[in-house]
């Protein structure tokens, strides 16, 4: 039990004063000393170690009359209030004051039921107000995620160009984009052809005509299998680099990507490199007068399966 | 009595959660001082509307980051950005609307909560500089609507802000530095929109949350002022406290104004004039119907020439803003009945009816201005 | 217990009250209606604002003033349905308003069925006295602002510019008609309080002190099951958030004419049998057509040879009509 304001203070001999004030150790939280008022000749300082015993209104000491005389004076400039001091948690160590100070607690207060009530009926309310949200939030902010498609044909140049067979030709093309509200604007793209030998559409094709289907499942073109001229995305499928054509050392010709290395042939298979699949492929068509056009798409980076972002 | 209410034998989940938070910050201590403020005479709907315009501040901020994913505040690009929120992004034209009569919400709101401090004297001491930071945040939304009216960049949010400028510009001494720092240059455009933008995306809200902040804590220090009459029996035992009574109806006040809020985006959704162009043409500019009563002051001829312009625009409501101001300093009368304050209970109804009656009188006389 | 409360006091003292406990159930539907469409407001929204909050003395009054008084304030069929879900509504807020006030004001014991008893009076108070509110305060009005505008062209003030003159002329003729809106609000509400009056009378006296009926209406408001209670909110909530994000509409119904939606059209449907037949029967269509022609041309080529053999007698052979060419077959 901690020592009360007020209580009396008893020597071994006779009673000498009362507490007038308590001094707490700020780091163990713990009273420390007693500040003991000497019915009229001054307050001294008496360490904890000095008590014996403390009952409710009374605090005995283990030493006498004239030994607590000769105890320290107390200096009160030497001591701050806990008004003017943050000492986390200290208030929750103190039990020194006799008695309590109280404020009336209100009727309506007392209730429990309807305290709980009245809270959890503020929550939903307040669904009320948040719910309705939630999804048109969401969906305004997802709006320009998933755009539509674009599956119109560019022309893009013509075969004229291309002298030799399973060789990659770059073809440079501009192609108008309407982002949002920004005005129409145009950017450079460019394709890789190569006019394949059947050996090098066989690997390619393999036997099967190339569907490319709409986000519906509805087929948008078909890539005949014996149709010699491929188009393959500029973009590398590895991180979306652009590669180029060149000579290798051991490989021979090949696709050749800058960044990462990936080596593909000429029908667009992974040779060396850390490319996760082949080279991707565009819907082509060649006109009687030889005019090539394709479909713009472009494929999602890094993924073993081919997935259509643009 | 405790927050929580008393379980069976075995304290839940949260209950458990609840006591390890409270043994290391004192949550319960601190939930009860912050909650428990004692309402004397009880929680009132009267005094919903401080919560409320709490409420809209949030949800005009909620909305506005919303549409600043999509608005762009440059002069190429405003009103195709603005439209475009309107017509392509899904329900992007209900989130604009609800922004818009949003603002049109807070002033009212606003007015509603200034008339019933006013009306139940709680202006008067000890509450004299809860009243002055409530006037400048009044101020602050103000502002807000003056700033965010230009951003769709249509003829109508142009001009607006143009006669706007050339107003402040007539004010004495300070008005030509004024309206160059608010144009950004001596003609409204990029730098007049780009201000705009900052002083209403960033420089308002971080005023409007510093004061609100110290609003409510100089009004935790005096205490709710609680009503004007009643015997302290009544008084004592109709008390309850802020939370859960007050809060909820503060909730319910605030689901009020989100409907009327939400009935208003459908009854007038945002719909823009064109592009704002130097040429007015045939379009009478108009603020927006909170400065109505103001403007309509300068179509009085007692407030004709350079000089009488500033006076009816800003001069008479600057004299208005500081009697305001000094009011909690020249009524000193303890007396916090309206009934038995007639001077103040008249004021209040001139000062009311004569707002509305400009506002009304403005837009009769949008019919005969040609 | 209170013997001598005025009825304007008591017709007040309950309706105010209640006109605002309604008020959040009601703004949810017309919130929910308005997103579907079937409730459009023009520039009387202020006005069917009013009549809504005022539901329980304007609910048989509306048609009344729709058909009789040739003024409606709203279209769409929602209007109606808002005002019969206003029923439920308001016998519950009359019921929750009136014990509150029986308790807390006049210290008596509320009846049972108080909801409905109050609430079929005011209904019909205001069935016959909201008609004749409104047809009283529109004559008022006319009236004064015919006199406002005569005054101000009597000769003495015709010198007045046009905004004063605005401004004069609504000063003068609102301060007549809000008065008069006043005096005709502070009669409703003392014929509601007559109407009330009985009941009031016919309750016995509650035997609480004033702490008691305070908490007594206090905790009326705490339902006995308060789970069943929340849920259902709650569940209330979510139906009516679904069916929110339903109706509304996803862009703008008020488009501008810089951005207006093209008119989605259907594709037609296909049929691929339909269509191989059609084909299939044109092209047998058209071949015959090409055989015809054909045909034609031989002739008329053998009957040029022919002429020509037959020398110049001027028959002038008609040339062969241009084969026209097929229309395509449009494919589907």
């Amino acid at each position: 039990m901690q020592p009360q304001l007020k209580s009396k203070v008893r020597c071994l001999d006779r009673e000498v004063g009362e507490v007038s004030k308590i001094i707490m150790d700020p780091l163990s939280h713990e009273v420390s000393h007693l500040v003991v008022s000497m019915n009229g000749t001054g307050e001294r300082q008496v360490p904890m170690g000095a008590v014996q015993v403390v009952t409710d209104d009374l605090v005995q000491l283990r030493s006498s009359s004239s030994e607590v005389m000769g105890m320290q004076p107390f200096k009160r400039e030497d001591y701050v209030t806990l008004h003017e001091v943050e000492i986390p948690g200290l208030e929750k160590h103190i039990h020194v004051t006799p008695g309590e100070v109280l404020v009336p607690f209100p009727e309506l207060e007392r209730n429990v039921k309807r305290r709980a009530f009245f809270a959890n009926l503020t929550y939903v309310t307040g669904l009320f107000i948040g719910l309705p949200l939630a999804y048109p939030v969401l969906k305004f902010l997802m709006k320009p995620m998933y755009a539509s498609l674009d599956n119109g044909w560019l022309k893009i140049g013509n075969i004229g160009k291309i002298k030799t067979e399973d060789t990659g030709i770059q073809f440079q093309y501009k192609r108008k984009i309407k982002e949002a509200y920004m005005p129409e604007a145009e950017i450079e793209k460019n394709v890789w052809l190569v006019k394949a030998t059947p050996a090098v559409l066989e690997k390619v094709y393999q036997g099967k005509d190339m569907d490319f289907l709409d986000s519906s499942g509805k087929a948008i073109w078909t890539n005949k299998k014996d149709m010699p001229y491929l188009a393959f995305s500029g973009k590398c499928p590895h991180l979306g680099c652009a590669y180029k054509w060149r000579k290798h050392k051991v490989l021979g010709q090949v696709f050749l990507c800058p960044c990462h290395l990936s080596i593909y042939d000429a029908s667009g298979k992974v040779l060396d490199g850390p490319a996760p699949r082949h080279l991707d492929l565009l819907p082509i068509q060649v006109t009687a007068g030889g005019e090539v056009q394709i479909i713009d798409m472009e494929f999602k980076a890094g993924t073993k399966s081919q997935t259509r972002i643009v | 009595m405790s927050d929580i209410p008393s379980a069976g034998t075995q304290p839940t989940v949260a209950e458990k959660v609840f006591t390890f938070v409270d043994e290391r910050v004192g949550l319960k201590l601190l939930a009860a001082k912050m909650l428990n403020e004692s309402v004397p005479g009880g929680s009132r709907w009267a005094y919903v509307f401080g919560s409320i315009l709490l409420f809209i501040f949030i949800m005009q901020a909620i909305t506005g980051v919303l549409l600043m994913f999509y608005y762009v505040p440059t002069a190429d690009h405003a009103y195709a950005s603005t439209q475009y929120i309107l017509h392509d992004v899904d329900y992007g034209w209900f989130l604009l609307s609800y922004h818009f009569w949003g603002s049109t919400a807070m002033v009212v709101c606003v007015f509603a909560h200034m008339s019933q401090v006013f009306l139940w004297g709680a202006y008067k001491k000890p509450r004299e500089l809860i009243w002055l930071v409530g006037l400048v945040l009044f101020a602050l939304v103000m502002g807000f609507g003056f700033t965010g009216y230009l951003l769709p960049w249509d003829q109508r949010a142009y001009w607006a802000t143009t006669v706007g400028v050339e107003i402040v510009d007539k004010m004495p001494v300070l008005g030509d530095f004024l309206a160059r720092f608010l144009k950004g240059g001596p003609t409204p455009g990029q730098m007049t929109l780009s201000r705009f933008f900052v002083i209403h995306v960033m420089v308002l809200p971080a005023a409007l949350i510093a004061l609100a902040g110290l609003h409510l804590f100089l009004f935790r220090c005096a205490g709710p002022a609680g009503p004007f009459r009643g015997a302290p029996a009544e008084l004592k035992a109709k008390t309850d406290y802020f939370f859960p009574r007050q809060i909820w109806k503060d909730v319910v006040g605030m689901a009020v104004v989100f409907a009327c809020i939400s009935a208003m985006a459908f009854w007038e959704p945002v719909v823009l004039l064109e592009e704002a162009t130097p040429d007015p043409g045939d379009y009478h500019p108009e603020p927006e119907w909170y400065f109505l009563f103001i403007f309509q002051h300068l179509r009085l001829k007692m407030f004709s020439g350079e000089f009488g312009q500033f006076l009816g625009s800003m001069g008479l409501p600057g004299l208005l803003g500081v009697m305001l101001m000094l009011l909690p300093f020249f009524d000193r009368n303890p007396e916090r009945n309206i009934f038995k304050r007639p001077f103040a209970l008249i004021g209040w109804v001139m000062l009311t009816a004569s707002i509305l009656l400009f506002t009304v009188s403005a837009i009769i006389n949008r019919d005969f201005l040609d | 217990m209170n013997e001598h409360i005025s009825p304007t006091k008591l017709g007040f003292g309950i309706l105010w009250p209640a006109f605002w406990t309604g008020l959040p159930f009601k703004l949810a539907f017309a919130v929910l209606f308005l997103a579907f469409g079937i409730i459009h407001f023009e520039n009387r929204i202020a006005l069917a604002f009013l009549m809504l909050l005022a539901s329980p003395v304007t609910v048989f009054a509306v048609p009344t003033v729709t058909l009789a008084l040739g003024s409606n304030i709203g279209e769409g069929s929602g209007i109606a349905l808002l005002f019969l879900l206003a029923i439920p509504i308001d016998i519950w807020s009359l019921g929750i308003v009136g014990r509150t006030y029986f308790l807390e004001r006049l210290r008596r014991e509320p009846p049972g069925g108080l909801g409905l008893t109050l609430w079929w009076k005011c209904a019909l108070v205001g069935a016959i006295y909201v008609p004749i509110l409104w047809a009283a305060q529109g004559a008022i009005t006319e009236a004064a602002i015919a006199g406002a505008y005569s005054i101000l062209e009597a000769d003495v003030l015709r010198g007045i510019p046009v905004a004063e003159g605005i401004s004069i002329k609504l000063t003068l003729w609102s301060t007549v008609a809000t008065v008069a809106l006043l005096v005709l609000f502070v009669i409703g509400f003392s014929l509601v309080g007559r109407m009330i009056h009985r009941t009031v009378q016919s309750a016995g006296h509650a035997p609480e002190n004033y702490q008691g009926l305070i908490v007594r209406w206090d905790l009326m408001r705490v339902p006995l099951d308060q789970g069943w209670m929340l849920t259902a909110l709650s569940g209330t909530a979510v139906v009516l958030s679904v069916l929110f994000w339903f109706s509304l509409p996803v862009f703008t119904p008020h488009p501008h004419d810089c951005c207006k939606k093209p008119e989605v059209l259907a594709e037609p449907p296909f049929k691929p049998l339909e269509t191989l037949n059609k084909d299939e029967k044109m092209i047998a269509h058209l071949a015959a057509q090409v055989e015809m022609l054909v045909e034609q041309r031989a002739k008329s080529e053998l009957e040029k040879e022919q002429s020509k053999g037959k020398g110049k007698e001027g028959t002038e052979t008609v040339e062969a009509p241009d084969a026209t060419k097929p229309a395509a077959p449009t494919a589907p």
